[in-house]
Protein backbone atom coordinates (compact mmCIF):
# COMPACT_ATOMS: atom_id res chain seq x y z
CA UNK A 1 0.00 0.00 0.00
CA UNK A 2 2.98 2.38 1.13
CA UNK A 3 6.08 2.01 -0.47
CA UNK A 4 8.90 4.14 0.90
CA UNK A 5 12.65 3.69 -0.56
CA UNK A 6 15.66 5.43 0.47
CA UNK A 7 13.71 8.60 2.25
CA UNK A 8 15.96 10.79 3.10
CA UNK A 9 15.95 14.46 4.86
CA UNK A 10 18.06 17.38 5.88
CA UNK A 11 16.95 20.61 7.58
CA UNK A 12 20.00 22.42 6.29
CA UNK A 13 23.63 20.90 7.67
CA UNK A 14 21.31 18.72 9.73
CA UNK A 15 20.82 14.95 7.99
CA UNK A 16 17.38 14.24 10.26
CA UNK A 17 16.49 10.74 7.91
CA UNK A 18 19.38 9.06 6.20
CA UNK A 19 18.01 6.21 4.34
CA UNK A 20 14.71 4.74 5.27
CA UNK A 21 13.60 2.14 3.51
CA UNK A 22 10.43 0.30 4.33
CA UNK A 23 6.37 -0.91 2.93
CA UNK A 24 3.42 -0.57 5.15
CA UNK A 25 0.81 -3.08 3.79
CA UNK A 26 -3.30 -2.63 3.96
CA UNK A 27 -4.56 -3.72 7.70
CA UNK A 28 -1.02 -3.45 9.16
CA UNK A 29 -0.05 -1.75 12.45
CA UNK A 30 3.23 -0.42 12.84
CA UNK A 31 4.84 0.82 16.00
CA UNK A 32 8.06 3.62 15.67
CA UNK A 33 9.98 3.23 19.02
CA UNK A 34 13.17 5.10 19.32
CA UNK A 35 14.99 8.19 21.73
CA UNK A 36 13.56 10.92 21.12
CA UNK A 37 15.84 13.13 17.98
CA UNK A 38 15.70 10.56 15.95
CA UNK A 39 13.24 11.39 13.38
CA UNK A 40 10.52 9.21 14.12
CA UNK A 41 8.03 12.77 13.78
CA UNK A 42 10.15 13.68 10.70
CA UNK A 43 9.73 10.15 9.08
CA UNK A 44 5.69 10.71 9.59
CA UNK A 45 5.48 13.83 8.26
CA UNK A 46 7.99 13.08 5.56
CA UNK A 47 5.24 10.82 4.61
CA UNK A 48 2.22 12.53 4.07
CA UNK A 49 4.53 15.27 2.60
CA UNK A 50 4.10 17.86 5.98
CA UNK A 51 7.56 18.04 5.76
CA UNK A 52 9.08 17.71 2.46
CA UNK A 53 11.86 14.79 2.11
CA UNK A 54 14.94 15.51 0.52
CA UNK A 55 15.52 12.83 -1.29
CA UNK A 56 13.73 9.39 -2.00
CA UNK A 57 10.52 8.04 -3.85
CA UNK A 58 7.36 7.30 -1.45
CA UNK A 59 4.70 5.43 -3.36
CA UNK A 60 0.89 5.65 -2.73
CA UNK A 61 -1.02 2.57 -4.16
CA UNK A 62 1.74 2.59 -7.15
CA UNK A 63 1.75 6.34 -7.18
CA UNK A 64 5.28 8.22 -6.47
CA UNK A 65 3.44 10.93 -4.33
CA UNK A 66 7.29 13.08 -4.72
CA UNK A 67 6.32 13.15 -8.72
CA UNK A 68 6.18 17.56 -8.80
CA UNK A 69 3.13 16.48 -11.02
CA UNK A 70 1.73 14.50 -7.72
CA UNK A 71 -1.86 16.19 -6.42
CA UNK A 72 -0.66 16.34 -2.53
CA UNK A 73 -4.63 17.40 -1.05
CA UNK A 74 -5.86 14.73 -2.64
CA UNK A 75 -2.63 12.50 -1.46
CA UNK A 76 -3.11 13.30 1.66
CA UNK A 77 -6.80 12.48 2.11
CA UNK A 78 -5.37 9.20 2.20
CA UNK A 79 -3.50 9.07 4.94
CA UNK A 80 -4.48 11.51 7.64
CA UNK A 81 -2.74 12.51 10.86
CA UNK A 82 -3.55 12.68 15.00
CA UNK A 83 -0.78 15.00 16.15
CA UNK A 84 0.57 15.16 20.07
CA UNK A 85 -1.26 18.51 20.28
CA UNK A 86 -4.34 17.37 19.46
CA UNK A 87 -4.80 20.29 16.36
CA UNK A 88 -8.63 20.53 16.91
CA UNK A 89 -10.30 23.84 15.35
CA UNK A 90 -11.02 25.88 18.83
CA UNK A 91 -13.96 27.87 17.11
CA UNK A 92 -16.00 24.94 16.45
CA UNK A 93 -17.96 22.81 17.86
CA UNK A 94 -16.93 18.84 18.25
CA UNK A 95 -19.43 18.09 15.57
CA UNK A 96 -18.16 20.89 13.10
CA UNK A 97 -14.16 19.98 13.55
CA UNK A 98 -16.09 16.28 12.06
CA UNK A 99 -18.05 17.41 9.11
CA UNK A 100 -15.74 20.51 8.14
CA UNK A 101 -13.41 17.94 6.15
CA UNK A 102 -16.09 15.75 4.78
CA UNK A 103 -17.96 18.76 3.72
CA UNK A 104 -15.42 20.90 2.05
CA UNK A 105 -13.09 18.55 0.85
CA UNK A 106 -14.98 15.01 -0.08
CA UNK A 107 -18.18 16.87 -1.07
CA UNK A 108 -20.41 15.00 1.16
CA UNK A 109 -23.98 16.45 2.43
CA UNK A 110 -23.63 18.16 5.71
CA UNK A 111 -26.58 15.69 6.57
CA UNK A 112 -24.35 12.79 5.68
CA UNK A 113 -21.78 13.59 7.02
CA UNK A 114 -23.51 14.68 10.41
CA UNK A 115 -25.05 10.72 10.45
CA UNK A 116 -21.38 9.14 9.75
CA UNK A 117 -19.87 11.93 12.69
CA UNK A 118 -22.20 11.02 14.92
CA UNK A 119 -21.24 7.28 14.76
CA UNK A 120 -17.32 7.86 14.87
CA UNK A 121 -18.61 9.55 17.98
CA UNK A 122 -19.93 6.94 19.58
CA UNK A 123 -17.00 5.11 18.33
CA UNK A 124 -14.78 6.88 20.14
CA UNK A 125 -17.00 6.94 23.17
CA UNK A 126 -17.89 10.93 22.80
CA UNK A 127 -21.53 11.13 21.23
CA UNK A 128 -22.67 13.58 23.94
CA UNK A 129 -19.94 16.17 23.78
CA UNK A 130 -21.41 16.21 19.98
CA UNK A 131 -22.19 19.99 20.55
CA UNK A 132 -19.61 21.12 23.15
CA UNK A 133 -16.44 22.99 22.11
CA UNK A 134 -12.68 22.00 22.55
CA UNK A 135 -12.01 24.26 25.48
CA UNK A 136 -14.67 22.43 27.46
CA UNK A 137 -13.00 18.99 27.14
CA UNK A 138 -10.34 17.41 28.84
CA UNK A 139 -6.81 16.25 26.92
CA UNK A 140 -8.03 12.65 26.75
CA UNK A 141 -11.31 13.51 25.37
CA UNK A 142 -9.67 16.18 22.45
CA UNK A 143 -7.19 13.59 21.00
CA UNK A 144 -10.37 11.05 21.23
CA UNK A 145 -12.09 13.84 18.93
CA UNK A 146 -8.77 14.32 16.58
CA UNK A 147 -9.46 10.72 15.76
CA UNK A 148 -12.61 10.47 15.27
CA UNK A 149 -11.75 13.57 12.81
CA UNK A 150 -9.17 12.05 11.37
CA UNK A 151 -11.18 8.91 10.70
CA UNK A 152 -14.49 10.91 9.29
CA UNK A 153 -11.77 11.33 5.99
CA UNK A 154 -11.99 7.35 5.59
CA UNK A 155 -8.18 7.31 5.33
CA UNK A 156 -6.76 4.60 3.92
CA UNK A 157 -3.77 4.79 6.90
CA UNK A 158 -4.23 6.74 9.69
CA UNK A 159 -0.65 8.24 11.09
CA UNK A 160 -0.23 8.93 14.73
CA UNK A 161 2.63 11.35 16.05
CA UNK A 162 2.93 10.37 19.65
CA UNK A 163 -0.47 10.73 20.67
CA UNK A 164 -0.69 10.14 23.94
CA UNK A 165 2.59 12.44 24.46
CA UNK A 166 0.77 15.74 25.91
CA UNK A 167 -2.12 14.16 27.93
CA UNK A 168 -1.52 13.28 32.06
CA UNK A 169 -1.32 9.55 32.60
CA UNK A 170 -4.81 9.31 33.98
CA UNK A 171 -6.08 10.12 30.10
CA UNK A 172 -3.82 7.93 28.47
CA UNK A 173 -5.28 4.63 28.66
CA UNK A 174 -8.70 5.73 27.02
CA UNK A 175 -6.80 7.05 24.12
CA UNK A 176 -4.47 3.73 23.84
CA UNK A 177 -7.74 1.97 23.93
CA UNK A 178 -9.70 3.89 20.97
CA UNK A 179 -6.35 3.24 18.57
CA UNK A 180 -6.64 -0.64 19.79
CA UNK A 181 -10.22 -0.48 18.75
CA UNK A 182 -9.31 0.82 15.21
CA UNK A 183 -6.60 -2.10 15.23
CA UNK A 184 -9.20 -4.50 15.51
CA UNK A 185 -11.22 -3.17 12.98
CA UNK A 186 -8.58 -3.39 10.43
CA UNK A 187 -7.43 -0.06 10.32
CA UNK A 188 -3.77 0.69 8.52
CA UNK A 189 -2.01 2.94 11.32
CA UNK A 190 1.51 3.60 11.70
CA UNK A 191 2.07 5.11 15.35
CA UNK A 192 5.03 7.20 17.17
CA UNK A 193 4.60 6.25 20.79
CA UNK A 194 6.84 6.13 23.65
CA UNK A 195 4.01 3.56 25.20
CA UNK A 196 6.15 0.62 24.97
CA UNK A 197 3.64 -1.37 26.22
CA UNK A 198 0.75 -0.49 24.31
CA UNK A 199 3.64 -0.63 21.42
CA UNK A 200 4.29 -4.12 22.09
CA UNK A 201 0.31 -5.31 22.06
CA UNK A 202 -0.88 -3.20 19.71
CA UNK A 203 1.14 -3.76 16.76
CA UNK A 204 2.15 -6.63 14.26
CA UNK A 205 5.38 -4.89 13.65
CA UNK A 206 7.78 -2.41 15.50
CA UNK A 207 10.52 -0.44 13.83
CA UNK A 208 13.22 1.03 15.87
CA UNK A 209 14.61 4.31 14.40
CA UNK A 210 17.96 5.20 15.25
CA UNK A 211 20.88 7.24 13.56
CA UNK A 212 18.08 8.63 10.88
CA UNK A 213 17.68 5.26 9.76
CA UNK A 214 15.19 1.90 10.51
CA UNK A 215 18.03 0.64 12.66
CA UNK A 216 16.03 -2.72 13.49
CA UNK A 217 12.47 -4.24 13.04
CA UNK A 218 10.88 -7.21 13.59
CA UNK A 219 7.49 -8.20 15.30
CA UNK A 220 7.08 -7.13 18.73
CA UNK A 221 8.16 -10.57 20.45
CA UNK A 222 11.55 -9.62 18.33
CA UNK A 223 12.32 -6.05 19.31
CA UNK A 224 10.74 -6.34 22.92
CA UNK A 225 12.03 -10.04 23.68
CA UNK A 226 15.53 -10.53 21.43
CA UNK A 227 16.58 -7.09 20.09
CA UNK A 228 19.85 -8.42 18.20
CA UNK A 229 21.66 -4.41 17.86
CA UNK A 230 23.16 -2.91 20.84
CA UNK A 231 21.09 0.09 20.24
CA UNK A 232 17.83 -1.66 20.34
CA UNK A 233 18.89 -3.68 23.21
CA UNK A 234 20.25 -0.67 25.28
CA UNK A 235 16.75 0.99 24.23
CA UNK A 236 14.61 -1.56 24.86
CA UNK A 237 16.26 -2.35 28.77
CA UNK A 238 16.65 1.54 29.12
CA UNK A 239 20.15 1.03 29.70
CA UNK A 240 22.43 3.90 30.53
CA UNK A 241 25.87 3.73 30.45
CA UNK A 242 29.63 4.93 31.53
CA UNK A 243 32.53 5.28 29.89
CA UNK A 244 35.85 5.91 31.34
CA UNK A 245 39.46 5.43 29.39
CA UNK A 246 42.10 4.58 31.74
CA UNK A 247 45.46 4.91 29.56
CA UNK A 248 48.27 5.09 31.92
CA UNK A 249 49.18 3.61 35.96
CA UNK A 250 49.00 7.29 37.08
CA UNK A 251 45.03 7.30 36.57
CA UNK A 252 43.43 9.88 39.08
CA UNK A 253 41.30 7.58 41.13
CA UNK A 254 39.35 10.00 43.05
CA UNK A 255 38.12 12.13 39.95
CA UNK A 256 36.61 8.81 38.39
CA UNK A 257 35.39 7.93 41.76
CA UNK A 258 33.55 11.42 41.33
CA UNK A 259 32.17 10.88 37.47
CA UNK A 260 30.97 7.39 38.99
CA UNK A 261 29.85 8.68 41.80
CA UNK A 262 27.65 10.88 39.97
CA UNK A 263 26.17 8.43 37.40
CA UNK A 264 25.14 6.57 39.85
CA UNK A 265 23.21 9.24 41.71
CA UNK A 266 21.86 9.95 38.15
CA UNK A 267 20.48 5.83 38.03
CA UNK A 268 19.16 6.76 41.65
CA UNK A 269 20.66 3.51 42.54
CA UNK A 270 21.50 2.82 46.16
CA UNK A 271 24.54 4.15 48.50
CA UNK A 272 25.10 0.38 49.28
CA UNK A 273 25.05 -0.53 45.71
CA UNK A 274 27.74 2.94 44.73
CA UNK A 275 29.81 1.49 47.29
CA UNK A 276 30.32 -2.00 45.70
CA UNK A 277 30.74 -0.49 41.94
CA UNK A 278 33.40 1.71 43.51
CA UNK A 279 35.06 -1.11 45.30
CA UNK A 280 35.43 -3.49 42.19
CA UNK A 281 36.40 -0.49 40.26
CA UNK A 282 39.12 -0.05 42.19
CA UNK A 283 40.07 -3.68 42.65
CA UNK A 284 39.71 -4.49 39.10
CA UNK A 285 42.13 -1.27 38.49
CA UNK A 286 44.63 -2.53 40.78
CA UNK A 287 44.93 -5.91 39.46
CA UNK A 288 45.21 -4.15 35.88
CA UNK A 289 47.72 -1.58 37.17
CA UNK A 290 50.90 -3.99 36.00
CA UNK A 291 49.73 -3.77 32.22
CA UNK A 292 48.79 -0.18 32.33
CA UNK A 293 51.77 0.57 30.71
CA UNK A 294 51.43 -0.89 28.04
CA UNK A 295 48.36 -1.48 27.13
CA UNK A 296 45.12 1.16 27.55
CA UNK A 297 42.09 0.08 29.41
CA UNK A 298 38.41 0.62 28.83
CA UNK A 299 35.53 0.99 31.41
CA UNK A 300 31.98 0.59 30.58
CA UNK A 301 29.63 0.61 33.63
CA UNK A 302 26.32 -0.15 31.86
CA UNK A 303 22.75 0.19 34.15
CA UNK A 304 19.23 -1.19 33.18
CA UNK A 305 16.34 0.56 34.35
CA UNK A 306 13.75 -1.99 33.45
CA UNK A 307 15.57 -4.94 34.80
CA UNK A 308 17.48 -3.17 37.41
CA UNK A 309 20.92 -4.97 36.97
CA UNK A 310 24.90 -2.99 36.60
CA UNK A 311 26.99 -4.34 34.79
CA UNK A 312 30.80 -3.36 34.61
CA UNK A 313 32.79 -4.26 31.26
CA UNK A 314 36.82 -3.50 31.14
CA UNK A 315 38.27 -3.94 27.46
CA UNK A 316 42.04 -4.35 27.38
CA UNK A 317 44.01 -4.83 24.51
CA UNK A 318 47.28 -6.51 24.22
CA UNK A 319 48.07 -10.38 24.02
CA UNK A 320 45.02 -12.71 25.94
CA UNK A 321 45.21 -12.22 29.51
CA UNK A 322 42.58 -13.28 31.96
CA UNK A 323 43.28 -11.74 35.49
CA UNK A 324 40.04 -13.34 36.16
CA UNK A 325 41.45 -16.42 36.55
CA UNK A 326 43.30 -16.68 39.98
CA UNK A 327 46.30 -18.65 38.13
CA UNK A 328 46.93 -15.38 35.86
CA UNK A 329 45.87 -12.63 38.42
CA UNK A 330 48.43 -10.83 40.78
CA UNK A 331 46.37 -10.46 43.61
CA UNK A 332 44.22 -13.12 44.95
CA UNK A 333 42.75 -10.57 47.97
CA UNK A 334 41.13 -8.59 45.43
CA UNK A 335 39.75 -11.05 43.12
CA UNK A 336 37.96 -12.39 46.12
CA UNK A 337 36.42 -9.10 46.79
CA UNK A 338 35.50 -9.21 43.36
CA UNK A 339 33.93 -12.71 43.30
CA UNK A 340 32.28 -11.69 46.60
CA UNK A 341 30.69 -8.86 45.12
CA UNK A 342 29.15 -10.41 41.71
CA UNK A 343 26.73 -12.47 40.50
CA UNK A 344 28.47 -13.58 37.33
CA UNK A 345 32.32 -12.98 36.22
CA UNK A 346 32.73 -13.79 32.45
CA UNK A 347 36.09 -13.70 30.38
CA UNK A 348 36.11 -13.38 26.82
CA UNK A 349 38.93 -13.10 24.08
CA UNK A 350 37.52 -10.98 21.45
CA UNK A 351 39.89 -10.22 17.97
CA UNK A 352 42.93 -8.58 20.16
CA UNK A 353 41.04 -7.82 23.17
CA UNK A 354 40.72 -9.16 26.23
CA UNK A 355 36.87 -8.13 28.00
CA UNK A 356 35.78 -9.05 31.27
CA UNK A 357 32.17 -8.78 32.19
CA UNK A 358 30.96 -8.96 35.78
CA UNK A 359 27.59 -8.63 36.80
CA UNK A 360 26.60 -7.27 40.30
CA UNK A 361 24.85 -8.80 42.88
CA UNK A 362 21.56 -7.30 43.64
CA UNK A 363 21.57 -5.56 46.96
CA UNK A 364 18.07 -6.84 49.08
CA UNK A 365 16.57 -3.68 50.03
CA UNK B 1 42.35 9.80 54.97
CA UNK B 2 43.25 11.41 57.57
CA UNK B 3 45.38 9.82 61.06
CA UNK B 4 45.24 11.21 64.53
CA UNK B 5 47.23 9.63 66.90
CA UNK B 6 47.24 9.60 70.95
CA UNK B 7 48.81 7.91 73.73
CA UNK B 8 46.69 5.87 76.32
CA UNK B 9 49.15 4.93 79.22
CA UNK B 10 51.71 2.29 77.06
CA UNK B 11 49.35 2.09 73.79
CA UNK B 12 49.10 4.64 71.22
CA UNK B 13 45.77 5.11 69.75
CA UNK B 14 45.44 5.68 66.35
CA UNK B 15 42.31 7.12 64.70
CA UNK B 16 41.59 6.76 61.04
CA UNK B 17 39.05 8.69 58.99
CA UNK B 18 38.08 8.36 55.85
CA UNK B 19 39.16 6.10 53.02
CA UNK B 20 42.22 3.57 53.27
CA UNK B 21 42.06 2.89 49.48
CA UNK B 22 45.36 2.20 46.60
CA UNK B 23 45.80 6.12 46.98
CA UNK B 24 46.07 6.36 50.87
CA UNK B 25 47.26 2.91 51.46
CA UNK B 26 50.76 4.56 51.34
CA UNK B 27 50.54 7.32 53.59
CA UNK B 28 49.17 4.69 56.14
CA UNK B 29 52.29 2.57 56.20
CA UNK B 30 54.45 5.40 56.08
CA UNK B 31 53.10 6.69 59.32
CA UNK B 32 53.03 3.67 60.93
CA UNK B 33 57.02 2.65 59.98
CA UNK B 34 57.63 6.35 62.05
CA UNK B 35 55.34 5.52 64.73
CA UNK B 36 57.51 2.17 65.10
CA UNK B 37 60.87 3.56 64.73
CA UNK B 38 60.59 5.84 67.32
CA UNK B 39 59.54 2.69 69.30
CA UNK B 40 55.91 2.06 69.60
CA UNK B 41 54.83 -1.27 70.00
CA UNK B 42 51.44 -1.32 71.30
CA UNK B 43 48.42 -0.45 68.73
CA UNK B 44 44.73 0.42 68.98
CA UNK B 45 43.77 1.47 65.40
CA UNK B 46 39.84 3.21 66.07
CA UNK B 47 38.38 2.39 62.79
CA UNK B 48 35.14 4.39 63.71
CA UNK B 49 35.42 7.17 61.38
CA UNK B 50 36.88 4.78 58.04
CA UNK B 51 34.10 4.62 55.51
CA UNK B 52 36.23 2.74 53.02
CA UNK B 53 38.48 0.04 52.47
CA UNK B 54 39.68 -1.91 49.57
CA UNK B 55 42.52 -4.76 49.03
CA UNK B 56 45.46 -2.16 49.12
CA UNK B 57 44.23 -1.08 52.60
CA UNK B 58 43.80 -4.21 53.59
CA UNK B 59 47.70 -5.34 52.27
CA UNK B 60 48.68 -2.29 54.14
CA UNK B 61 47.11 -3.69 57.18
CA UNK B 62 48.31 -6.77 57.07
CA UNK B 63 52.13 -5.26 56.09
CA UNK B 64 52.04 -2.80 59.19
CA UNK B 65 50.80 -5.47 61.42
CA UNK B 66 53.74 -7.81 60.59
CA UNK B 67 55.66 -5.02 61.27
CA UNK B 68 54.92 -4.51 64.66
CA UNK B 69 54.68 -8.32 65.71
CA UNK B 70 58.26 -8.73 64.55
CA UNK B 71 59.31 -5.76 67.21
CA UNK B 72 57.23 -8.05 69.33
CA UNK B 73 54.37 -5.58 69.69
CA UNK B 74 50.87 -5.59 69.45
CA UNK B 75 47.50 -4.28 66.97
CA UNK B 76 44.31 -4.15 67.69
CA UNK B 77 41.49 -2.94 65.82
CA UNK B 78 38.46 -1.26 66.96
CA UNK B 79 34.80 -0.19 65.94
CA UNK B 80 34.85 -1.77 62.50
CA UNK B 81 31.42 -1.66 61.29
CA UNK B 82 29.46 -0.90 57.80
CA UNK B 83 31.26 -1.14 54.36
CA UNK B 84 34.12 -1.85 56.10
CA UNK B 85 33.40 -4.89 58.42
CA UNK B 86 31.87 -6.23 55.08
CA UNK B 87 34.96 -6.37 53.24
CA UNK B 88 36.71 -7.47 56.58
CA UNK B 89 34.30 -10.55 56.35
CA UNK B 90 34.17 -11.09 52.32
CA UNK B 91 38.40 -11.18 52.49
CA UNK B 92 38.42 -13.36 56.05
CA UNK B 93 41.17 -10.63 57.59
CA UNK B 94 37.93 -10.71 60.64
CA UNK B 95 39.58 -14.00 61.48
CA UNK B 96 43.52 -12.66 61.07
CA UNK B 97 43.13 -9.35 63.60
CA UNK B 98 41.78 -8.98 67.01
CA UNK B 99 38.54 -6.65 66.81
CA UNK B 100 37.26 -5.07 69.39
CA UNK B 101 33.53 -3.06 69.83
CA UNK B 102 35.19 -0.12 71.13
CA UNK B 103 38.61 1.33 71.80
CA UNK B 104 38.37 1.20 75.76
CA UNK B 105 37.89 -2.90 75.14
CA UNK B 106 40.76 -2.72 72.58
CA UNK B 107 42.86 -0.83 75.37
CA UNK B 108 41.91 -3.71 78.15
CA UNK B 109 43.16 -6.76 75.84
CA UNK B 110 46.27 -4.42 74.92
CA UNK B 111 47.30 -4.01 77.95
CA UNK B 112 46.16 -7.22 79.15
Amino acid sequence: MIKIEHLSKKFGDLVVLRDVTIEIKSGEVISIIGPSGTGKSTFLRCINLLDRPSGGAIHIDGVNILDPKADVSKIRQKMNMVFQSFNLFAHLSVMENLTIGPVKLLGMSRSDAERKSRDLLKLVGLAEKAYSYPDELSGGQKQRVAIARCMAMEPRIILFDEPTSALDPTMVSEVLSVIRRLAKDGMTMAIVTHEMDFARDVSNRVLYMDEGCIYEEGTPEEIFERPQKEKTRAFINRIRSFHYHIGTPDYDLYGMNAEIEMFCEKQILPMKTRQNVLLIVEEMLQLYTPWLRTTHLDMTIAYSEKKESLELVFESSGSALNLMDKNQSPDELGLTIIKSLTESIDYQRLGDKNRVLLILKKIVK
Amino acid sequence: MNIQTSKESSVMVVKVTGRLDAVTAPEYERQFTLLITDGETRFVVDFEKLDYISSAGLRVLLATAKHIKAKSGQIHLANIGGAVKEVFDISGFGSIFPMHESVASALNATVG
